[in-house]
């Protein structure tokens, strides 16, 4: 049998287009779910943000009057740069509170005491557990009379210190910050765990040779070199801290009780967008407005700190 | 039958030419051996003869039949590789019958067949076992044995002996001879091993970039290479290279004269295409040196260096001539480094190339 | 310093460490503690003995939630959801992946872009549109919405863990597969994705447990009880059960129950799993 050339033609225009029909079957699916689910609805809220709503309804075009809304409407921007304050307080306790001290044990277990691996798992444990549940436990472990917390300091003597602690003002964010230092501390445990076993085993051991101190080495070789998990960290806790919602929806409510002191940018996105007792209706176009200004504020902060950040990063290897 | 045919082929890969108009014919049961150094196009041609790779241009025949628009699976190769691209997660016995599991063959057939093949490997014992619990040895046998089980036209090997270490190399070398024998297939192997090709083969194709430099039976190509390169490539040590220059041209032969050296030498050849005054090459084989006193040709040359192996010694020399000399000879030789030596060479056993490389005729 | 006092520091430096994580490990593990216990009691005894042992293992609350509370459904709903999602996400995301690993083609590196952008997108901030297309497909208060939202949601790190690994699988594995006569769907199922299980192991946790735990969509997306999934379903169990406070801790401990115990038979990998998106 004689194959002609355009048969040949014909065979070679068959296979590339079996492999275009293959790669479109692999790509499809996943691409669509993408599309539909991620990026229509995040090009819209942009979309939207420009828009007078009503209800469900679409109305004018009205620019840029949500975001002023938000931002320079007296009655409203109170709420926003409240939230803000208190985003922003978070961001900083946590950084401090949280990820030092995670910091510390990622030092203290990479001297591999005896039994490390299982305090990695026991540190590890209180990551997996919902926000919510770890919310509601940490909520009734604070319940001024019943709560397992002031009873404690009462067993001990401190009966000054029995205070309702998510009732009042002053104390109510302070120790949600406090319950999510000790939900999270693992991770950012972990992540620096292994940054720091990254660094060659050589390094530390010439510098301990050379006589170096457990702190002098911790400053000088082991912050600088585990840098990449240092930014990842920073980055993370800033979108955490921005994004926090079920911890202070479960334990303060949608308000921000007390007094809106413990206000967070996504409650009041939250209020805005699908209404609350107190805020009235539901209002889509300023909620969106309120969605782009967020989502603007993590991204221009992601992309400055991951800069400035990764400046510091070191090439291994 | 198996005979195959590449009929001017040429592979690109977006600008760069690897295979250039290549022509090549390989009879039936004919056991085929390419060789060249690393780059030079041997893999490429060996992947497009099985389908892996796309034909630029030019034609692949199985028995006169055009196959180069054919899946790999259909063309009746089978290929063995050099990694041996055993499915790890997969038993020897799994690994084998692939093919056949996916060509949906009955139960029955497929395990007579593996059985079989099993057998010529000596593999019987190793069915149930993952490669990770292999040796090398013992998974190379496992490629081969998913090739024969497939019951392919012709064989194609990429490099198959690379990853062995020198001891096992040997003796697979002449296991692999010995299955030739035994199947009577057509066998393509592909190698950077002048050794390999010249044991193995009936034929070998020498390439270098991209282009076959020669064809021919492994003594051929030995005792009469075409160009500088296939003199160089084959035999190990490499030949020894010298310039000279044309003096006098007659109708039996080239009068000519080394560099730095005053002997006029002469070879007899039968057409002679150089002239007076031009420059050429003189190829002399390390194991064509002689140690005999009174020889009328001979090379001057101060001893660097002395390897003896214990069977044979390699003499390094530093010469008056811009390459270093290396000098073969049998094992009990008493050279000394430093010692200054006057070898010998009978014009015969040498070779001249023009200064293009092109050998000048015999 | 001599050799001997050096070594006195270093014992006495690790003595202090191993006191200053004994304590951290005590007080990670002394509430979660705690919480399970107190469920074993009634609510008079946490009030009026809340850090002694029970009297005795009471599982009456522990039973009160299993028969009288919808928390059974919850956590059903919850199962559902997080069974499905890392299913269709898997296998969404093994093909995508592999797509983008195995094949040179026009765009590869348009493509494996788009995949991964979709990581920098926080997702719950396109709530608002989120919710208009899901009443205008008509799966709000569906638990087949809240599927696709996680999946879509888990694909862009999903998609760059499995490329990562299928990328390391040497391609002479595929050319046999091929010679072997295979077809182009046969190789990925019977020869490369069987050879990156532990990706696959490590995609599926790091996405599990955020789908598991989440709060927020099930609370915007679910309004009917049937649907509400474990974490929702928490909220208004707890509006019903305010003050039974040993019905509530044994309800907190059941909802943990899944994960805790996932996490200690596989906690290497969980830990792995959960870190790898942060390591790259």
């Amino acid at each position: 049998m004689h194959i002609t050339d355009r048969d040949y033609q014909r065979a070679k225009i068959f296979r590339k287009l079996k492999k275009f029909l293959w790669l479109s079957f692999l790509l499809f699916p996943p691409a669509l779910i993408l599309i539909t689910f991620i990026f229509l609805p995040m090009a819209s809220a942009l979309w939207y943000s420009v828009y007078e709503w009503n209800g469900l309804i679409r109305g004018e075009f009205i620019g840029l009057d949500n975001f002023r809304k938000v931002l320079l409407d007296p009655e409203r921007n109170w709420f926003f740069f409240n939230a803000l304050k208190n985003n922003i307080l978070v961001f900083v306790s946590l950084m401090v509170i949280q990820n030092g001290t995670a910091l510390i044990i990622a030092l203290f277990l990479a001297r591999e005491p005896k039994g490390a691996r299982i305090y990695q798992v026991v540190f590890f444990l209180p990551v997996i557990l919902s926000t919510v549940i770890i919310g509601f436990q940490w909520k009734m472990f604070l319940n001024p009379v019943f709560g397992l917390v002031n009873k404690l300091l009462n067993t001990i003597g401190l009966n000054e210190w029995a205070l309702p602690w998510l009732g009042l003002p002053e104390t109510a964010l302070p120790t949600m910050i406090l319950v999510n230092a000790w939900a999270w501390v693992g991770f950012p445990a972990i992540v620096f765990l292994a940054a720091i076993h990254r660094i060659p085993r050589d390094l530390i051991e010439a510098a301990r040779l050379d006589g170096g101190s457990e702190w002098q080495i911790a400053k000088d070789i082991i912050w600088p070199l585990m840098a990449p998990a240092v930014t990842i960290i920073v980055v993370l806790t800033f979108i955490g801290s921005f994004n926090w919602f079920e911890l202070p929806y479960i334990m303060a409510g949608l308000e921000g009780s007390p007094a809106y002191s413990t206000d967070m940018l996504g409650l009041l996105f939250y209020r805005t967008a699908f209404g609350s007792i107190s805020a009235g209706g539901t209002e889509f176009g300023v909620g969106s407005a309120l969605a782009v200004i967020i989502f603007l504020l993590i991204f221009l902060f992601s992309i400055i700190a991951t800069k400035i950040l990764t400046a510091r990063e070191v090439e291994m290897g | 039958m198996a005979q195959i045919n590449m009929l001017d082929i040429t592979k690109r890969f977006g600008d760069l030419e690897v295979i250039s108009s290549t022509t090549l014919e390989i009879n039936d049961g004919e056991f085929a051996v390419f060789v060249g150094p690393s780059g030079c196009g041997k893999s490429t041609l060996l992947r497009l003869l099985a389908g892996l790779d796309e034909l630029t241009s030019g034609e692949i025949r199985l028995n006169n039949q055009r196959i180069d628009h054919l899946a790999p699976a259909k063309r009746g190769l089978a290929m063995v590789f050099q990694s041996y691209a055993l499915y790890p997660h997969m038993s020897v016995y799994q690994n084998m019958s692939y093919s056949l599991k996916v060509a949906k063959e009955p139960k029955n057939v497929i395990d007579e067949k593996v059985k079989r093949a099993a057998d010529i490997l000596q593999l019987g014992e190793y069915l149930d076992r993952k490669p990770k619990e292999l040796s090398g040895g013992q998974r190379q046998r496992v490629a081969i044995g998913r090739a024969i089980v497939r019951e392919p036209k012709v064989f194609l090997f990429d490099e198959p002996l690379s990853n062995l270490d020198a001891k096992l190399r040997v003796q697979m070398r002449i296991e692999l001879t010995k299955l030739h024998k035994a199947l009577k297939t057509t066998m393509i192997y592909v190698t950077h091993d002048q050794v390999e090709a010249m044991t193995m083969a009936d034929k070998i194709v020498v390439i270098n970039e991209g282009r076959i430099e020669q064809v021919g039976a492994p003594l051929e190509l030995y005792k009469k290479p075409k160009n500088k390169f296939v003199a160089g490539f084959i035999g190990s040590p490499a030949m020894n290279f010298f310039s000279g220059k044309v003096n006098k041209v007659s109708s039996t032969g080239i009068h000519f004269i080394l560099e730095n050296s005053d002997t006029l030498l002469f070879k007899k050849c039968q057409k002679p295409e150089v002239s007076v005054g031009e420059n050429i090459q003189f190829g002399v084989r390390p194991e064509h040196f002689i140690f005999m006193k009174n020889q009328t040709q001979t090379i001057n040359g101060k001893v660097y260096a002395v390897e003896r192996l214990g069977g044979e010694t390699y003499i390094y020399l530093n010469s008056k001539t811009d390459n270093d000399i290396i000098v073969h000879c049998s094992g009990d030789r008493e050279i000394k480094v430093g010692e200054n030596l006057d070898v010998g060479f009978s014009i015969k056993d040498c070779h001249l190339f023009t200064s293009n490389g092109w050998a000048i005729d015999k | 310093m001599s050799g001997i006092e050096k070594t006195n520091t270093v014992r006495l430096e690790n003595a202090l460490i191993q006191i200053f994580l004994a304590t951290a490990a005590l007080f990670m593990l002394y509430p979660i503690f705690m919480m399970v216990l107190s469920g074993f009691k009634t609510t008079p005894e946490i009030f009026m003995s809340p850090f002694s042992f029970p009297e005795r293992l009471n599982t009456e609350n522990f039973q009160v939630i299993w028969n009288k509370t919808d928390v059974p459904r919850y956590f059903l709903n919850s199962v559902i959801v997080t069974l499905s999602s890392i299913i269709l996400l898997l296998v969404t995301g093994t093909m995508a992946a592999y797509a983008i690993a195995r094949y040179k083609f026009r765009g590869t590196l348009m493509v494996s872009l788009f995949f991964l952008s979709g990581l920098m997108l926080p997702i719950r901030l396109a709530i608002i549109p989120l919710f208009i297309q899901l009443k205008y497909l008509g799966l709000i208060d569906n638990l087949l919405g809240l599927i696709f939202i996680y999946t879509a949601m888990s694909l862009p790190a999903t998609v760059f863990i499995l490329t990562g690994f299928l990328r390391s699988l040497p391609k002479e594995l595929e050319d046999s597969a091929r010679m072997d006569g295979a077809s182009e769907l046969r190789i990925m199922i019977d020869i490369m994705v069987p050879l990156i299980s532990p990706a696959l192991v490590i995609a599926g946790i790091y996405s599990a447990v955020p789908i598991w735990n989440d709060f927020f969509f099930p609370l915007i997306f679910i309004q009917s009880p049937e649907w509400k999934t474990l974490a929702q379903g928490l909220t208004s169990f707890f509006g019903e059960y305010s003050i039974n406070y040993g019905v509530l801790y044994a309800g907190l401990s059941l909802a943990s129950l899944p994960m805790i115990l996932i996490f200690i038979i596989q906690s290497r990998r969980f830990i792995a799993g959960m870190t790898a998106g942060a390591l790259k």
